[in-house]
């Protein structure tokens, strides 16, 4: 597991998809791969209102993952600093094993380059004091982005809060 | 290929590594660098028009002259000076879509044409053959070559060394495909001229109507130029004519072939000699302004032996063959000795078996594999009783009342190789003996006859006695005037010939135009990219290469009927198929790489892709073992390696060769394509450590994504 943790405060989140985009950019993709990516669940009726929840999935960054395993060739790893996941393009050559493998479809495929692309948390930025690109654009800033002692508990407090005004 | 570096593809990374590392800072700077590389990509893909040489400079020269930084202003300056240096590559990879180094993929050429003296686009008319387009096998091969039923019987198809399917097997019958396909369309009629240039009103002459000067009068006269053929002799042709036997290359071939160049409007003037009914002087005042010297090499090399010139029945090779070729069929004498190795003393010794010669046999003062004769004709020579008699050195000829009567002979025996590891033969002492003949045919050698060039004063000569030329232009050392085929090269090959041909038309053109002459060898151009067509491992495996029909031995021994009776159009069609279409796969062997050292898979056996260590080769075991990930064709460079779904099966082909088909599974909740069970397997056995059970339901990737989504959806809030 990483050390890092990103949270999304689904209440918060409006479905913009500025996060999608950052990502894309920010790993200069061609159509076709999200490495992170907004769904969208609903509408469904809920007290019979019509509700849509936005589910942001990035890569979660396993403990022990799939895709690193089912890699051939080495090239995905987790990095020994702090767990995040990446692909190393060197030696990615794209046999989609990683892709087909993860439960999440959190690889995706860059048919620009022939191999595989995912959420890397953004290490580089990471490293140099930035938050991620996904965290940085959100104009809702429902993405927090931190060791998991750093995240805050806001669905429990909003949850207590909802608790104290029935009493 | 080999270690010479490409200009193109030197810019292009260097372009493409300044891009990556960020050194060029300045936006706008950045922009046009990148329209910069995209336009040396295209050039580097085979994608260059005419307009991409200029963009280049014109583009580099704004960045030199904004340099808003001062690496951009270097690098703008830097792309001037090199592209401005290297502009004849550059140009050449524009126009022949060609990189002789295989530094660019996509413009490697097969090693068939590269070995092409002419450069002939070789897999394409293979495939077009394949396909029975004749016609336009035979408009591609005479866009290199104007003679392709000529070479298709009698060429030394060089290309047949070079083929790679020869590493695997045997090589492709490419010499007899063409000749097959010059046939085909001269029958059906739709053997035909390209359109010519409109007539521009200059002349040129070329003497001498063999292959080298009718293949520079055929590519002038498209050019529009008016042209003259001077001939001595009362047929054209030349050495094809009365050089080969008819037995070979029958007279009706070479006819038809020189009358599509006569209808092009090139008047060829027979029986006329330069010196004795022409001279280069009352040429130039009917109008010709430039020369095309193409006199061949028809005197012979005597022997030097003593009796040579006192005895009638000597008689050299080519005089022999000519005489014969010109209808004189008298045979020559009873019993007969060829002194040569050669395709010459080969063709005479058959000859004379077919004027119904008694005892003909060929005598060579080294051994069988050192004859430089073609292995085939040697065969057929003796499968028609021509007697060989190897390590045999003439020392006198002997004769009585005018007439020879024998040659005396003394063996040799081959020395240890020396320095250059030629082993040479050493006549052994007291072995003289007498081998009784009254005809010798002296076949060792020919030289260029110059009687009637000494008014081209400036024309330099050889040491060897031939014309001397600027090889990449044909140009002698006189202004105007160029020499092609055999009176530049000493006796060689018709293709050689033609390729002389060729070269020189071009820089004929280029010397009316004005037009800078090339520095750098003509490179051969690639005529396009055919598709190819899907043929399945098994088969690519199992086919030979034709045997070819051939006359029965009794004919051959008394008639000048072609020994070889050509392809049947299933043979033909089943040949082209055997073919890896080198065009396309570069045999990189990146694929193979892959497979094995970095998927760990191995399906990939493709020994022949080796050219020093060729190992063994087995197309059909990748149908066995490979799992249809796809890796080998994503990094193909060439895209010769494909992947494709089709019908419900996912596909791995290499040049249309089907190595792998495999059933696909689908998506259980929207259909989508998945991959096939052995793709899955394989990564199922590899997770089976972290998770022992697979999660059951076979998902793609939007629906894994979308369903784990759903589940982790706060979609139920807890109330406010």
């Amino acid at each position: 597991m990483s050390k890092y943790y990103l949270f999304q405060d689904q209440k918060k989140c409006i479905g913009c998809m500025a996060c999608v985009a950052a990502c894309k950019s920010r790993q200069n993709l061609p159509r076709g791969p999200f490495p992170s990516l907004v769904v969208t669940v609903g509408p469904r009726l809920v007290s019979n209102l019509p509700r849509t929840a936005y589910t942001f999935m990035p890569c979660f960054h396993c403990e022990n993952p799939w895709c690193v395993a089912a890699c051939p060739t080495g090239a995905m790893q987790p990095r020994t600093e702090d767990g995040v996941v990446t692909v190393n393009p060197d030696l990615c050559v794209g046999c989609k094993t990683c892709i087909s493998a993860c439960p999440w479809g959190a690889p995706q495929w860059n048919p620009e380059t022939g191999k595989a692309v995912k959420c890397d948390y953004c290490y580089d930025r990471v490293e140099a004091g930035l938050k991620p690109a996904c965290v940085t654009v959100c104009p809702t800033e429902c993405l927090y982005f931190g060791t998991p002692d750093e995240i805050p508990e806001v669905r429990r407090e909003r949850y207590a809060r909802a608790r104290a005004q029935e009493l | 290929m080999d270690s010479q570096t490409c200009s193109v593809k030197a810019l292009h990374d260097r372009l493409g590594q300044m891009l990556n590392d960020g050194v060029l800072t300045h936006p706008r700077c950045r922009q046009r660098a990148t329209e910069i590389f995209d336009l040396v990509h295209d050039v580097s893909q085979g994608r260059g028009g005419h307009g991409h040489m200029d963009s280049i400079l014109d583009l580099a020269q704004i960045l030199a002259d904004e340099g808003f930084t001062p690496v951009c202003r270097d690098l703008g300056e830097h792309v001037t000076s090199f592209v401005g240096q290297h502009r004849e590559e550059f140009l050449s990879h524009i126009r022949t879509h060609t990189c002789p180094t295989g530094r660019c993929p996509m413009l490697t050429p097969a090693p068939c044409q590269m070995a092409c003296p002419a450069g002939i686009d070789i897999p394409s008319y293979v495939t077009l053959v394949g396909q029975g387009k004749y016609e336009e096998a035979i408009s591609i091969i005479r866009r290199d070559n104007p003679f392709p039923w000529i070479c298709g019987l009698v060429c030394t198809h060089p290309c047949e060394f070079m083929c790679v399917r020869g590493r695997m097997d045997k090589p492709i019958s490419i010499m007899d495909l063409k000749g097959f396909a010059a046939e085909r369309a001269m029958s059906a009629r739709s053997y035909k001229n390209p359109e010519p240039f409109p007539a521009n009103g200059r002349k040129v002459c070329v003497i001498g109507a063999g292959p080298g000067g009718l293949t520079a009068a055929y590519y002038l006269a498209l050019r529009g130029y008016g042209v003259t053929v001077i001939e001595s002799l009362p047929v054209a042709g030349g050495m094809m004519m009365v050089g080969i036997p008819r037995y070979r290359l029958p007279r009706e071939v070479i006819d038809r072939e020189v009358a599509m160049i006569e209808a092009l409007g090139v008047e060829i003037r027979l029986n006329t000699r330069l010196g004795r009914d022409v001279t280069i002087d009352s040429l130039r005042s009917e109008g010709f302004e430039a020369f095309l010297l193409a006199i061949g090499a028809h005197g012979s090399y005597k022997l030097m032996l003593p009796g040579e010139d006192d005895f009638k029945g000597v008689i050299p090779a080519v005089s022999f063959l000519r005489k014969v070729s010109l209808g004189d069929h008298r045979r020559p004498g009873s019993r007969v000795a060829v002194v040569g190795g050669g395709n010459v003393a080969i063709d005479a010794a058959r000859t004379c078996l077919r004027l119904g010669c008694d005892e003909v046999s060929i005598l060579y003062r080294r051994s069988h594999d050192q004859m430089p004769a073609h292995h085939e004709e040697v065969v057929e020579a003796e499968e028609e009783g021509v007697r060989f008699s190897f390590l045999t050195i003439p020392k006198q000829i002997r004769g009585e009342d005018g007439r020879v009567t024998g040659i005396v002979c003394v063996r040799a025996e081959l020395s240890q190789p020396d320095e250059s590891g030629r082993r040479r033969p050493v006549p052994v002492e007291g072995s003289e003996h007498v081998i009784g003949v009254d005809v010798i045919i002296p076949a060792i050698g020919q030289e260029v006859q110059n009687k009637g060039l000494e008014p081209l004063e400036e024309v330099g000569w050889t040491r060897r006695n031939t014309i001397r030329v600027n090889t990449v232009t044909m140009q002698t050392d006189q202004e105007g005037v160029f020499a092609v085929g055999d009176a530049v090269t000493g006796p060689a090959t018709v293709v050689e010939a033609i390729a002389g041909g060729k070269k020189a038309a071009y820089a004929i053109h280029r010397h009316f135009e004005g037009i800078a002459q090339p520095t750098l060898p003509r490179v051969p151009v690639r005529r396009g990219r055919l598709e190819h067509f899907d043929v399945p491992a098994s088969l690519k495996t199992d086919l030979d290469r034709p045997m070819m029909d051939r006359l029965s031995n009794e004919r051959r021994r008394i008639t000048f009927q072609q020994v070889h009776l050509g392809l049947s159009e299933h043979q033909a069609h089943e040949e082209s198929k055997r073919c890896l279409r080198c065009d396309i796969c570069i045999r990189c062997g990146k694929c193979v790489e892959i497979c094995r050292d970095k998927m760990g898979i191995e399906a990939l056996q493709l020994g022949y892709m080796d050219f020093d260590n060729p190992g063994p080769t087995d197309l059909r075991i990748t149908a066995e073992r490979c799992i249809a990930c796809g890796a080998c064709a994503t990094n193909c460079p060439t895209g010769a390696m494909e992947m494709n779904e089709r019908d419900g099966y996912r596909e791995l082909c290499l040049c249309g060769t089907v190595l792998n088909r495999l059933q696909l599974e689908y998506c259980e909740a929207c259909g989508a394509v998945l991959g096939p069970a052995r793709y899955h397997d394989f990564i199922f056995k590899r997770l089976q450590d972290i998770s022992p059970a697979s999660n059951g339901r076979r998902l793609c990737l939007e629906c894994a994504r979308h369903q784990s989504g759903g589940q982790h959806a706060e979609i139920n809030p807890p109330p406010r």
